[in-house]
């Protein structure tokens, strides 16, 4: 049987196709048109897999645009999939840190299920977009910042997590005649310090995985190590965490549905509908 | 004469017509002479205004309004609900006012109060002391403080308020408490008759009318739903606590009833804080009023004397919630925290810990009051129900 | 941060008394850790809640906890006790001096001793901790939630003062009266938990010594109104500290006489806290961004000074009661009659006692502009600013600027757009200087 999960973030959608493992997985950018998106990441999921929508058993449509996923038979939030997804490629994680496009999250796990989480989309510091905008504020590309932060020898502390501050201090910081790396250290100490505040809230122990573009910084990584005082982990590709967690729960609900002999009601699968019409 | 309380309209249509355009049935009595008093917060005697027939009218803000003409006067850094509210008064939403009474509650309230008499003009402005601790000589206070406003209400009123008028009036207003307390009682059941939505109309409407039309418009929501159709078990969804302070529009509880749950139980100002406790009907008016409001209303602003311990302390504090909980079969808590609101601020970590040591999942919200990342909370919500399933 | 930003609290020409507060709060802390050692009884407190001549009348050593959390401020150290806070579960938004002294104990409690690298050698364990809701809500919320971290016996008393507008002199009866009674349960709880007996007469004496200082702290304030001024803000936010935290203490008295005397001597001399006094400003409102200090020493750069301020403003000195009246009874009469002594001249004035203040010293300083500290985390102080500068404007244009920073978080302050804001505002006062020749 296959399963399927979409993660529509805010800045990335993820597909991914699953037997018992990962069959396809697409990423794109989400753009504006998410019900667009969605089927368009989809169609080349299932092209890859070789299969018809039809043919998918459950889909599960999660993240910040999952109402907008035509196609999915459900919708389960970001935070339950990212768990999943989790538990799936590291049974012994206790703790999961998701490092998104505009929010950021800390979930506790228990036995591979949420015990409690916190979650912060209110302020661009502990997100991706604060790394976005310094690094765009310094002329760089956002996925050079991490490998350049780790030369640093003298690290810069960025008192602003404010991000407009932050870039003020950041621009003048540099015209003091700072060096880079410094600056880009202290950037991610600053986002690792903010991301650690919230999260001891959960009292999180154990290993923790983080999951996320955030976890594709390795700069980024090195910080949180620091402030955590413990190594972190990272599943091999950090972004489709949500959407193999979107999967799994697809199955498990599939198959918790089947021991009670029932059968999971399905939604109405508009893929092409939607794509004839935009 | 036409008016919205002659119409048809009845039970928990009226509650959300009321709800919807609070000023409806004040304009009407106020077109018929009498005097609207509009007051904020659980701090103000209502049983005062009743008694001298002055319609009281809880002053309450517009949430997914975005606020304009407040900036001008007030901070960023005040309570959005506070603030909330003077804008919709700067936008003549409360010109029905004849009146406006500021019970010192907290704060931001009483930043509130000066600014608002002082660019709105209202022909009756009172600041009402309202002491923090609860010591035998803050109730003294208290009661002197609610004698000297008693004095001034009779001369605005043109007429004395007599010891037995009050104790009338504590009678209506503690048997429209009542009456919402079994209207409350009917979300114990497995499937609530009423959900936490429609019970936050009805409060919002209570709060508009005067108490002898809030008597039957409360009656009538319990004869409707009391005979509604059976519905199906909702076995799976959970039963939901809401804490916090101000709620006054029933979009978040709505958010939460879509997100699978049940809101079954609630520690809000414009909820159980309101009705769960009534005056005591002997003895002296003023005093029993001044216990009332000072002792009995469960709001972080009024210091509670520590017993001695932390353990102790929490369990004077908190207990309550426990009875709640347990009264209702309430299998998690969500705190609704307003951003600035520094009471509720600085008891929410206590709250939290305290629901998770009686074994209740609890989800910690702040909020901006105004809704406006009402998806981030949908998220958050649904993840809780997801958690707890 | 502590690196890159040097604080320099003092002006270019600032007094030589002010120098010597430094020492003072050192010793205060000291004083409290010798306590602690000692085995004596240690107050948390919170200043202005009008109970320093108490504690001082029982031997009681107090910390205010403000002030330390104003110190790790300065010292640029505050950032982790705010983030342990916060990962205890509270808000950001909430008062930075709590948000201090909760991560403080929450540490202290978690680790077993005072944190590492606490200024001035931390503050003690407390024996008790004393609330009050004198000025704002936190100052009871606070403490209340210490508990968290410690079985501390915990008072807290109100402080209620008549702001009613519809305030008669018949009520001042039952407010004194409950002040009393709120400072008798205080007494009370001091005496059982301390196990010593108040001593009436050295109370009433060390009342006397405060009353004295506050008149001579008075009188010495009344010498800025010189020009040039002889001393500035960023003194007097060093200066009011032996009358908020030594209230009743002979060095208090002694301290504001030495003040005093410097302060005649340079007005003699005709020597100014500026070169060149250019402009006279007024600090209108809120507390000090005590993180950054040094933006005063960039209004000096421009020639600009701050004459005076609201905050922390010396009480204007009431008539002295009658010696046979219960010390008690003359503690609040002082609450209750200070507030309707400022109340009494807005009335023939404004109409708002705060806006009064501001239009009374504006005049009496001979002052050209006007600053307001909106500390992001200070409610009590920082709301109604927008007000009473509207108000104010209604009978002097005088130009006003509203910094935007906290009193403790320096995460919520850009020196570069203050600097330019300082810029803009001065400019506005120097034409508004100019309209008034």
């Amino acid at each position: 049987m296959l399963f399927a999960g979409v993660d529509l973030g805010s800045t990335t959608a993820k597909v991914v196709i699953m037997e018992k493992d990962v069959l396809a997985s697409i990423l794109g950018p989400t753009g504006a048109e998410h019900r667009r998106t969605a089927n368009k990441v989809m169609t080349e999921a299932l092209d890859q897999v070789g299969a018809a929508i039809d043919d998918i058993e459950y889909v599960v449509a999660t993240g910040y645009g999952r109402i907008n996923v035509p196609f999915a038979d459900k919708q389960i939030t970001e935070i339950s999939c990212h768990a999943r997804g989790v538990h799936w490629s590291f049974p012994s994680a206790t703790a999961v840190i998701d490092i998104g496009g505009q929010d950021s999250k800390g979930m506790r796990l228990n036995k591979g299920k949420v015990a409690d989480f916190v979650m912060n989309d209110k302020c661009a510091a502990g997100t991706g977009r604060f790394l976005e905008v310094i690094s765009e504020a310094l002329g760089l590309k956002v996925e050079d910042i991490g490998p350049i932060s780790l030369k640093s020898q003298n690290i810069i502390k960025i008192s602003n997590v404010c991000t407009v501050f932050a870039e003020q201090e950041v621009v003048a910081k540099l015209a003091e005649g700072a060096k880079l790396e410094d600056i880009l250290a202290g950037l991610h100490d600053a986002i690792a310090s903010r991301i650690n505040a919230m999260f001891s809230r959960l009292k999180m122990q154990g290993d923790i995985v983080v999951t996320g573009g955030g976890a594709l910084n390795t700069g980024l990584l090195k910080a949180l190590e620091e402030k955590f005082a413990q190594p972190v982990f990272t599943p091999s590709s950090p972004q489709f965490a949500g959407a193999i967690g979107a999967a799994l729960l697809a199955s498990d609900l599939t198959g918790q549905a089947a021991a009670k002999g029932k059968t999971l009601k399905k939604g109405h699968r508009r893929l092409e509908e939607v794509t004839f019409f935009t | 004469m036409v008016t919205s309380e002659n119409t048809k309209m009845n039970g928990l249509e009226r509650a959300k017509q009321l709800s919807k355009n609070r000023g409806l049935r004040a304009k009407e009595l106020r077109s018929q002479g009498r005097k609207i008093i509009g007051y904020l917060c659980s701090y103000a005697p209502l049983e005062f205004f009743t008694a001298l027939d002055l319609v009281p009218h809880r002053i309450m803000g517009s949430v997914g309004e975005p606020i304009i003409k407040a900036d001008a006067y007030l901070e960023p850094i005040a309570c959005p609900f506070v603030r909330s509210c003077l804008d919709k008064a700067l936008k003549d939403d409360y010109d029905f006012l004849d009146g406006v009474v500021f019970p010192h509650s907290c704060d931001n309230v009483q930043h509130l109060s000066s600014i608002w008499n002082y660019y709105l003009k209202p022909e009756l402005y009172y600041f009402l002391n309202v002491p923090h601790m609860t010591e035998p000589s803050s109730f003294e206070f208290f009661k002197s403080e609610l004698t000297a406003f008693k004095k001034y209400l009779e001369d605005f009123a043109g007429k004395e308020l007599t010891d037995q008028a009050l104790l009338e009036a504590i009678k209506l207003h503690n048997k429209n408490r009542a009456l919402l307390r079994e209207l409350n009682a009917l979300r114990k059941q497995d499937t609530p008759l009423i959900s936490g939505a429609e019970l936050l109309q009805t409060m919002v409407a209570t709060m508009v009318l005067p108490a002898d039309e809030e008597t039957g418009l409360i009656e009538s929501v319990i004869e409707e739903v009391k005979n509604r159709p059976p519905k199906d078990s909702d076995e799976d969804r959970p039963r939901i606590m809401i804490y916090g302070c101000e709620i006054d529009s029933p979009e978040f509880m709505q958010m939460v009833e879509d997100s699978g749950a049940s809101v079954v139980m609630d520690d809000l100002c414009t909820g159980t804080r309101g009705y769960w406790e009534g005056v005591d009907e002997t003895g002296d008016p003023v005093e029993a009023i001044a216990n009332r409001y000072l002792d009995k209303l469960r709001c972080p602003r009024t210091y509670r004397v520590s017993p001695g311990t932390h353990e102790a302390d929490i369990a004077n504090r908190f207990e309550y919630l426990k009875e709640y909980a347990e009264e209702f079969d309430v299998n998690g808590a969500i705190l609704y925290i307003i951003r600035y609101c520094d009471t509720q601020e600085f008891d929410a970590p206590d709250v939290r810990d305290y629901l998770q040591s009686i074994g209740l999942p609890v989800l910690h919200i702040e909020d901006d009051y105004t809704l406006a990342g009402i998806e981030g909370l949908r998220t958050r919500v649904q993840a809780f129900v997801e958690m707890i399933v | 941060m502590a690196e890159q930003q040097k604080t320099k609290t003092t002006a270019t020409k600032s007094t030589k008394t002010a120098g010597k507060v430094r020492p003072i709060v050192k010793k205060m802390y000291l004083r409290a850790q010798e306590a602690a050692a000692e085995g004596r009884p240690i107050a948390y407190g919170m200043v202005a809640s009008q109970y320093e001549e108490i504690l001082r009348a029982m031997d009681i050593t107090p910390i205010w906890t403000e002030n330390y959390a104003a110190l790790t401020a300065a010292k640029q150290v505050a950032e982790p006790y705010i983030t342990k806070a916060e990962a205890e579960g509270f808000s950001n938004v909430l008062c930075k001096y709590a948000m201090v002294g909760i991560g403080f104990d929450a540490i202290r409690a978690e680790t077993g001793k005072i944190p590492e690298g606490a200024p001035d050698g931390g503050m003690a364990q407390p024996t008790m901790l004393l609330g009050s809701s004198a000025v704002c809500d936190p100052r009871f919320k606070w403490y209340q939630t210490l508990g968290r971290y410690m079985d501390t016996p915990i008072h807290c008393i109100d402080v209620v003062y008549p702001n009613s507008n519809h305030f008669t002199l018949e009520m001042r009866d039952y407010y004194v009266k409950y002040q009393t009674e709120q400072f008798k349960e205080l007494v009370n709880f001091l005496e059982k938990t301390t196990g010593t007996k108040m001593d009436w007469e050295r109370l009433d004496h060390i009342m006397d010594i405060a009353d004295e200082t506050i008149q001579v702290w008075w009188d010495a304030y009344q010498l800025r109104k010189a020009t040039p001024c002889p001393m500035p803000s960023q003194d007097h936010f060093s200066c009011m500290v032996p009358a908020y935290y030594l209230l009743g203490e002979q060095e208090a008295l002694d301290f504001y006489r030495e003040l005093h005397d410097e302060l005649k001597e340079r007005v003699d001399n005709k020597v100014g806290a500026v070169e060149n006094e250019k402009y006279r400003l007024l600090w209108g409102g809120g507390l000090p961004p005590w993180h950054t200090l040094s933006i005063f020493n960039y209004f000096e750069s421009l020639g600009a000074v701050f004459t005076i301020e609201t905050s922390y403003h010396p009480p204007e000195p009431l008539e002295p009661m009658g010696k046979d009246v219960h010390p008690l009874k003359r503690l609040s009469s002082r609450v209750v009659d200070r507030a309707m002594k400022a109340q009494a001249r807005a009335k023939e004035g404004c109409g708002d006692s705060r806006v009064q203040q501001i239009l009374d010293l504006l005049k009496e300083y001979n002052n050209v502009g006007m600053m307001m500290h909106q500390a992001r985390s200070c409610r009590a102080m920082s709301l109604g600013q927008i007000h009473f500068k509207n108000m104010v404007q209604e009978h002097i244009k005088v130009p006003t600027m509203f910094m935007e920073s906290d009193i403790v978080d320096v995460r919520d302050y850009s020196e570069a757009q203050t600097k330019m804001q300082v810029d803009a505002f001065v400019d506005a006062v120097e034409s508004y200087a100019q309209s008034l020749n």
